[in-house]
């Protein structure tokens, strides 16, 4: 029998063990002995969420198709599990072969939100690691993240060794290589991170050196410390999505996972350009994957899964050049075979309002639009590409087609926002509720229809042509959220309209991190030695412990979350080159303080600088 | 054309509830490639039903599942293409078509056999002889074995003896085993608990769920 990390006592006492026995399907087991290279792979959240996470499932078939590397998973323990760990003082453990990771070469961690960065320190005090990266020995694992919050790693900086700034796919081949040489000839930690310093996409924060000035606190200056040590760091990305690896088989979860499907990647990067929007900037340039590929891919994975849903994951499928022919091919082949299609991230039109009636229940499915801003002049604000027209349209498409729910998600809070703009989205609603009366006739209604309106509040990314813009207090934000509540009841369909919005302490925090420095690092460490981990799960959520952290390390929050920068000043993250400029984040800004909107990459090029790298929608022709 | 599956699921495995090990299976038939029948309707599932369900922590060699398939295909091939898609810890063992009257495993389970041993055994060896007596004052001598039973509507008095068809202790390794027959719904945490097999028909005739049928 597979050995457990875990005695028997625990796993029946903890909430779903099969969360760390590991055997899933499809997972993959070696032995330790035969390579030279031990990776934990690890999603600083709780199980079902990590593994639905579609970076890790490549990432792990990738370094494991490497015969001198055994990739394994890491998931954070829950609290129930973490508390008992530590009681018992079990060192946290790898699902595969349930061995310490603190004895592995690398520990990576991937950041897919703010909110986690305590619970990468949960990850490393389990493991036994030291939690600074300057208090780390020799024969220490590597801690290396990456991930969309590596494009600013600054708050983390003393926690981490390594961090890989941009898609996975491209430099972890010759880090590990140069890892091997290391070890093979007597490694010497500090020499192989100034050597991994070199390799494109790597940054080591140890060997930075950041001065602020006096004056207002403001970065002053951030270079190396060393000559030989690049002073930008380039994001990597992919440039032919189509021979990039993917994997052929995925791990079936006995827990079921957030996402308990086929994910199929049809595209990297966006058309649109979103002003708010960070991954729309950062996975620049928009680059397709062929038809021909994703059948084949889709045909693979289903078979090799036996999953009975198949999910395309773009940031915007309906732009996917060949989604019709795609969609025919997956509903012809597949539907058939008791497999569902879903398609996030699609816009509402005759086109895939038809797709949506083939696969899915219309009585009950509802359908969503993101027009993130009520007023038009707010979409411009934001280059939203979307008018009223569209909306409604789409909308009244839907109902003849027999849906009667909508959703809609907005963003509050979004710079120059007025309360014009914040009343708009309740009666932009209404007007979609209006125009269900008006299409469908009384007879043929069942009962009212159902628009939900859901906001959550905007918080600045670097990279994006917001990363200047201000953000309000928690409570300004919940004035806010009220200005919608109390227009809405105002509304003449008021019955059918339903209204949910986000808490805001969180909100604030996550701004906080997301334009945050290296200052923040001992603020981190204060929370996380108080008690503050799964800061994402509203449960385990202290406002209160955070802002004693702060407090404790002089963090204003004021600074970093409520302050217009100055489009001159230093970020914590200019360092890092994501292709687009910062000329380019410049012009948009001013884009969106005039209300101008700039066209999508399909309609011509605004020229904001992904083209250097020579693939994608840069390079088609038009 | 109906298909009762037998497997065992033992070591690691135990720690998988229920409905995972449905999840589990479901696309593990569906890899396998078997000729499964779905149901009619728009969201069309898989026609798959479980005998009793196995409580997490117990291990079992005799677990049923009765499915639907649209042509045949030989036991020997539907056992070996399941076995493919199995992880560490479950097996297919039988692979039986039903005749059509046959009853489905999950209404026609009525009695379920168990081993049992202490998790932790040492202590035990030194008390056989005082384990065998008091065996025989608390069931075989009992006119009635009365516990209270706590339902979601509150307590109520239950006698357990009807409901148990068989009990012996055997020793084996110095160690006592206790052998049950008994109703299939069973939990407890302080013994290692495993299912042997599980039964159809009338109490002291009854008939094992993997005995009907035939291999094709």
């Amino acid at each position: 029998m597979k050995k457990l990390a875990l005695p028997d006592d625990i796993l029946m006492q903890i909430d779903k063990p099969a969360r760390y026995i590991g055997n899933e399907f499809n997972s993959v087991i070696k032995n330790p002995a035969d390579v030279d290279i031990r990776f934990a792979m690890c999603f600083p959240d709780v199980y079902e969420v990590g593994m639905s996470h579609l970076g890790i499932a490549i990432l792990y078939d990738m370094l494991n198709k490497r015969e001198d590397t055994y990739c394994e998973r890491v998931y954070s323990p829950w609290p129930d599990l973490h508390n008992l760990m530590k009681e018992r003082d079990i060192p946290l453990f790898a699902l595969e072969s349930q061995d310490p990771i603190k004895d592995f070469d690398f520990i990576g961690m991937t950041l897919q939100y703010e909110m986690c960065y305590t619970n990468i320190l949960q990850i490393l005090d389990l493991a036994g690691v030291a939690l600074l990266t300057k208090d780390r020995e020799n024969n220490d694992p590597i801690v290396v993240v990456g991930g969309p919050c590596a494009t600013n790693p600054e708050p983390i900086a003393d926690f981490v060794d390594l961090v890989y700034v941009g898609e996975g796919e491209t430099s972890y081949p010759i880090l590990l290589e140069l890892y091997k040489k290391h070890k093979a000839s007597g490694f010497d930690r500090a020499a192989f991170l100034r050597e991994a310093s070199k390799i494109p996409g790597i940054y080591v924060p140890s060997l930075y050196e950041v001065t602020y000035k006096e004056s207002d606190g403001t970065i002053e200056s951030f270079k190396p410390i060393y000559d030989d040590v690049p002073a930008t760091i380039e994001r990597q990305v992919v440039k032919d999505m189509d021979s990039s690896s993917y994997p052929t088989k995925m791990l079936i979860p006995f827990v079921r996972a957030i996402q308990d499907r086929v994910i199929l990647e049809i595209q990297r990067g966006c058309i649109r350009g979103c002003r708010f929007c960070q991954a729309g900037m950062i996975y620049r340039p928009n680059r397709e994957k062929s038809v021909e590929v994703l059948k084949a891919q889709a045909k693979e994975l289903l078979a090799s899964t036996g999953h009975e849903e198949i999910s395309l994951s773009s940031l915007s499928s309906s732009d996917y050049h060949a989604l019709g022919e795609l969609m025919d091919f997956l509903i012809d082949d597949c539907l058939s075979e008791g497999v569902n299609v879903s398609l996030p991230s699609l816009r509402i039109d005759a086109f895939s309002l038809d797709v949506m009636s083939k696969v899915q229940d219309v009585r009950k499915s509802s359908i969503t639009f993101a027009p993130e801003a009520g007023s038009q002049r707010m979409r411009n604000v934001i280059n939203k590409g979307l008018t009223v027209e569209d909306i409604l349209g789409g909308a009244t498409l839907a109902f003849k087609g027999g849906w009667n729910k909508v959703k809609l998600y907005f963003m509050l809070g979004l710079p120059s926002e007025t309360d014009e703009d914040m009343k708009a989205i309740p009666q932009l609603a209404n007007d979609i509720a209006a125009a269900y009366y008006e299409t469908v006739p009384k007879d043929q209604r069942q009962g009212r229809c159902q628009i939900t309106i859901s906001t959550s509040f905007f918080v600045p990314k670097p990279f994006t042509p917001f990363q200047w813009a201000p953000m309000y207090e928690a409570g300004e934000y919940l004035r806010r959220a009220k200005v919608v509540n109390d227009e809405m009841k105002a509304q003449l369909n008021q019955k059918s309209l339903k209204y949910n919005w986000h808490h805001s302490d969180v909100t604030v925090l996550e701004g906080v991190f997301a334009r945050g420095d290296r200052r923040l690092c001992p603020a981190i460490l204060d929370a996380y030695n108080s008690g503050c981990f799964f800061d994402a799960w509203g449960e385990y959520f202290d406002f209160d412990k955070w802002l004693a952290a702060f407090e404790k390390n002089n963090i204003s929050i004021d600074y970093y979350a409520y302050r217009q920068r100055d489009l001159d000043e230093i970020l914590p993250w200019d360092f890092i080159d994501c292709h687009v400029s910062k000329n380019f984040l410049k012009k948009e800004w001013n884009n969106a303080m005039a209300g101008n909107v700039t066209p999508n990459c399909k309609m011509g090029c605004s020229g904001c600088g992904s083209a250097k790298i020579g693939s994608g929608v840069c390079h088609n022709a038009r | 054309m109906r298909v009762r599956i037998r497997f065992e699921k033992t070591g690691i495995m135990r720690y998988v509830g229920h409905l995972d090990l449905m999840r589990f299976f479901q696309k593990a038939v569906k890899r396998s490639g078997l000729p499964i029948r779905y149901s009619e309707g728009f969201n069309p599932h898989q026609i798959m039903s479980f005998a009793s369900p196995l409580g997490v922590g117990l291990t079992s060699e005799g677990e049923y599942m009765d499915i639907d398939i649209k042509e045949e295909v030989a036991s020997a091939k539907g056992i070996a293409s399941l076995n493919e898609n199995m992880v560490e810890g479950l097996a297919i063992t039988s692979f039986k078509y039903l005749p059509d009257n046959a009853e489905k495993c999950m209404s026609a389970v009525t009695a379920a056999s168990y081993i049992v041993t202490y998790k932790d055994s040492k202590d035990d060896a030194c008390y056989i002889d005082n384990i065998c007596d008091l065996k025989e004052k608390f069931f075989d001598e009992a006119a009635a074995i009365n516990i209270v039973k706590k339902t979601k509507k509150g307590e109520r008095e239950l006698d357990l003896k009807p409901l148990i068809y068989r009990f012996n202790i055997e020793v084996k390794d110095g160690v006592p085993v206790y052998d049950l027959l008994l109703l299939p719904e069973f939990d407890e945490l302080t013994l290692d608990i495993h299912r042997v097999d599980m039964f159809t028909g009338e109490a002291y005739s009854f008939v094992s769920l993997g005995d009907i049928g035939d291999e094709h």
